[in-house]
């Protein structure tokens, strides 16, 4: 029993916390601030999908909104009702604006496409490793955004595509953020998973020892493609029901690359650390710039402050724990699963802009 | 006799919880050559390292000159009067000799006499003169290690460290390597030579000393260059 | 517009994208950091050009580099120094942060006033109007940004090849250790290229403020996301071939959006690639292309791999 409780401490210490997180927030937080945590639930979605591949490979891809993104605006566009649909989107293909489909399958919708996607852009990329990955990643972030941007015969264009169902509430998002940390965990816990991580180390002797790098990437890659798909399914139902390609470009792929490098960017327990914690003092900034009450006194933050504040706590822990917040170690165990010293990861400049 | 030019006391090194250099002493006076020698893996190039600064110490003192050095910055020892020619000379292929051997100079800081310095060090290696403007990378095995000293002596060192300047040349470059060092020697530069070729370092320093296991187990002399067996023992030790 | 007009406004572009280059190419060379937060240097300097309205153009431009060369040698000591053991991409991160850091500081100049955002910028605008010579319509900026792009270039190339400042900066790039060991200072030589840095960011905010007079918060984090591709895809490991990275892709960017802006089709669905609005994705499937065929770098003998900073 007590074998069974250490080897799954890794999942059920981040998952208790994602739900004891939901709990709190559903029965204290008021409506106006639901979507934030609503949303920082997600964002967990998000970040563990992101570290399911940069964290388990040590490549740093900067593409992985782009997933999100084709993810988030399918299912947001085929769940926009198909009789109001012709006449906001009158430039989609037939099939696109005549049909829509439920909830539900507006998600495997967006997971499959986030997987396919991923895979199509995975075969040629990951050969690549260091700075041409990041810089060829980020290009394909580049080219999704673009394309969203202004081909009106798949999406909405430039504008915004509203009249989505808000069918995100505190459960829908509390289960699909566990479901992606439970996918996660089985991963990395699996023989592929730790092939890759193998390579993580050193991409040599992983080879020498049979391992195929370009195949194990690939793996991750496509995995962690289809579940930031599904995090944009439910990100896109969030309220107000709406989405630009703006929300899903280089602003949000700097702040959950943030989240998951102030976690830790090696461990499940960092990603869900990281994005719940920013995300926290993400609200409560926002929070400041609508005026709070400190002791009695009114403070009220200009526009834009919060972000400042987030950079700010975002460099404070960088400089002060380089490793992340929680090193990169997962959950509870005294000793780390994979036989290594526990403790901070050792500062390890490597020949490329790896991670 | 004067005082030693270089003082090692104590010296620990580790590399994390491993041991590296334990306990280490020994001087090096003007005008001698003292040798180290020892089986791979022993500690020698560790301890050059850290007298140079690239390789912190934990424990142990170190004075050149009087001063204590352990803990400064490479550049600031480097400029205090220590040089060192590194193992695989480390000399940057893609300049030219004369930019490699400029190099060498940064590293004199206040040190006057740069034009004698220079005048000697193309005497000693004419290579230098000859290929000025020719990219490093050009030259032989031989001529790169040349050059690797030539640039450690353009700062005007009053030690020399040494790691293993004779791998990997011929025989005869290797009499033309040691007959240098004995032209440096008798310039009043003190020379630390770590070497792999036992017998030859004995016979050539006034002290030759045996790193086994990072610590001094022997300390040998040039009338027990000679003596084969001793030689194996030590290296054994 | 002509071709040859375009090719030359191209250059122009392709100039200042290239003195952007090596800004980052020097910072990457000596502290193998990449900077993302090199536009808001620029964003800095061209602030600066805000604040200085009417001060005359000489003690304008002055002071948009003194402030420049400031921040930059403010983003060493505070951000780059204390993360110099550490892994590659917290450093990337930690630019990042500084980025939107600094980003979000000057949006505040607009939220906690209550104002639109932007300012507009005097300094030398009239370069801003064209010449005409024969049939060509350029505006002086372009041959300025040229001119300048030229002598900067030339002037560092002095610099890194004919002094010994210049010199120890080449050798603590090509091998960090072994040129602290020979006497080179480590500070100082960062010190060096991280101040000559804030100049190229200010030099480029000059001639940038001059085509596009309206300062953002946001001024100079285009050009240094693109630049940062180019010089990836150029080659990281050498300078020249990082400023050409940056020249080529300034140069495509701004030859490429005519090519598609005319030849291309205007419908409002068109299909991707094919209308000018299709502009950055081109360019970066051919950065993916050139990435996969040379990842090293296209202007970089093969093999070789940046040097490790032990």
């Amino acid at each position: 029993m007590r074998r069974t409780v250490d080897t799954l401490a890794p999942l059920l210490g981040p998952a208790l916390v994602v739900v004891l997180f939901a709990v709190i927030a559903s029965q204290t937080v008021n409506a106006a601030d639901d979507v934030k945590f609503r949303t920082a639930i997600v964002s967990v979605a998000i970040v563990v999908a992101l570290y399911v591949f940069i964290g388990n490979s040590g490549v740093l891809s900067f593409g992985q909104i782009s997933f999100v993104a084709v993810g988030g605006f399918a299912a947001g566009l085929m769940t926009v009702p198909s009789d109001v649909k012709p006449g906001v989107l009158p430039d989609l293909f037939p099939l696109l604006r005549d049909h829509s489909i439920s909830n539900a399958w507006s998600l495997v919708l967006a997971a499959a496409l986030g997987g396919v996607f991923a895979l199509v852009v995975g075969v040629p990329l990951m050969r690549l490793s260091g700075l041409a990955a990041g810089i060829a990643t980020f290009a394909v972030l580049g080219i999704t955004y673009n394309i969203l941007t202004y081909w009106t015969r798949i999406g909405p264009g430039a504008t915004t595509l509203t009249l989505i169902p808000v069918t995100t509430d505190y459960v829908q998002a509390t289960i699909g953020a566990l479901a992606v940390i439970a996918i996660a965990f089985a991963y990395q816990r699996s023989r592929w998973g730790r092939q890759l991580r193998a390579t993580r180390e050193d991409p040599a002797a992983a080879q020498a020892a049979g391992i195929d790098v370009h195949r194990q990437r690939l793996g991750a890659f496509v995995l962690s493609g289809a579940l930031s798909g599904f995090a944009g399914g439910l990100l896109v139902h969030l309220p107000p029901g709406s989405i630009t390609t703006n929300q899903v470009y280089l602003d949000l792929t700097f702040l959950t690359l943030a989240m998951l490098v102030v976690g830790g960017v090696h461990s499940l327990w960092g990603a869900v650390v990281g994005a719940l914690g920013v995300s926290l003092v993400n609200i409560l900034l926002q929070n400041g710039e609508n005026g709070i009450d400190v002791f009695g006194w009114n403070i009220t933050l200009p526009q834009g402050s919060s972000l400042v504040g987030v950079s700010i706590v975002m460099l404070a822990v960088l400089l002060l724990r380089p490793g992340g917040l929680t090193g990169g170690r997962e959950f509870g165990l005294p000793r780390s699963l994979r036989g290594r010293q526990a403790g901070p990861e050792p500062p390890a400049p490597a020949p490329e802009a790896g991670v | 006799m004067p005082e030693p030019l270089l003082v090692v006391e104590g010296l620990d090194v580790r590399y994390g919880p491993v041991s590296a250099v334990r306990g280490l002493g020994l001087e090096v006076h003007r005008g001698e050559i003292v040798g180290l020698i020892g089986p791979n893996g022993a500690g020698k190039t560790t301890t050059l390292h850290a007298l140079m600064g690239l390789q912190a110490a934990q424990a142990g003192e170190v004075r050149l000159e009087g001063r204590p050095i352990r803990g400064l910055h490479p550049e600031a020892i480097a400029r205090l009067g220590l040089g060192l020619v590194p193992e695989g000379r480390r000399i940057y292929a893609d300049f030219t000799v004369a930019e490699n051997l400029q190099l060498g100079i940064v590293g004199r800081g206040d040190r006057p006499g740069v034009e004698e310095d220079l005048a000697w060090i193309h005497e000693l290696f004419p290579v230098v003169r000859e290929f000025r403007d020719r990219p490093a990378g050009a030259l032989s095995g031989g001529q790169q290690q040349q050059l690797a000293i030539a640039r450690a002596l353009a700062a005007g060192p009053r030690v020399l460290l040494l790691d293993e300047p004779s791998l990997g040349l011929a025989p005869k470059l290797v009499d033309t390597l040691f007959e240098a060092l004995v032209q440096i020697r008798d310039r009043g530069v003190g020379v630390l030579l770590v070497e792999q070729r036992a017998q030859r370092t004995v016979a050539l320093a006034a002290r030759t000393h045996v790193l086994s296991n990072g610590a001094v187990s022997l300390t040998l002399a040039p009338s027990d260059a000679g003596d084969t067996d001793r030689l194996i023992a030590a290296y054994l030790a | 517009m002509t071709h040859v007009q375009a090719l030359i406004d191209a250059i122009g572009l392709g100039a200042v994208y290239a003195l952007i280059a090596v800004g980052i190419g020097l910072v990457f060379g000596v502290l193998r950091i990449i900077n993302f937060a090199y536009g808001q240097l620029i964003m800095i300097a061209a602030y600066m050009l805000v604040f200085t309205q009417g001060w005359g153009d000489v003690i304008a431009i002055l002071i948009a580099v003194a402030a420049a060369v400031f921040a930059s040698l403010v983003m060493d000591r505070a951000v780059f120094r204390p993360l110099r053991n550490t892994s590659p991409a917290t450093v990337l991160v930690a630019t990042f942060a500084v980025s939107y850091l600094l980003q979000n500081l000057a949006l505040l100049r607009y939220t906690y006033q209550n104002r639109p955002v932007g300012d507009s910028v005097g300094v030398l605008g009239g370069l801003n109007q064209a010449a005409d010579i024969g049939s060509l319509h350029i505006r002086w900026i372009t041959f300025v940004a040229i001119g300048t792009g030229a002598v900067a270039l030339g002037t560092i190339a002095l610099l890194l090849n004919r002094t010994s400042i210049g010199l120890q900066m080449r050798a603590a790039a090509a091998d960090f250790h072994t040129a602290r060991m020979v006497g080179v200072r480590a500070n100082t030589v960062i010190m060096a290229a991280v101040a000559i840095s804030g100049v190229l960011a200010a030099l480029s905010a000059v001639i940038l403020t001059v085509q596009s007079p309206q300062v953002t918060n946001t001024t100079g984090l285009s050009e240094t996301i693109f630049v940062l591709i180019g010089v990836v895809v150029g080659g990281m490991t050498s300078l020249v071939a990082a400023t050409l990275g940056g020249f080529l892709i300034g140069f495509a960017n701004s030859f490429l959006g005519y090519e598609l802006a005319t030849q291309g089709s205007t419908s409002q669905t068109a299909v991707p690639f094919t209308s000018g609005v299709y502009l950055p994705s081109v360019i970066f499937v051919l950065v993916i292309i050139v990435l996969l065929l040379r990842p090293d770098g296209l202007f970089v003998r093969r093999g070789r791999a940046p040097v490790e900073r032990v």
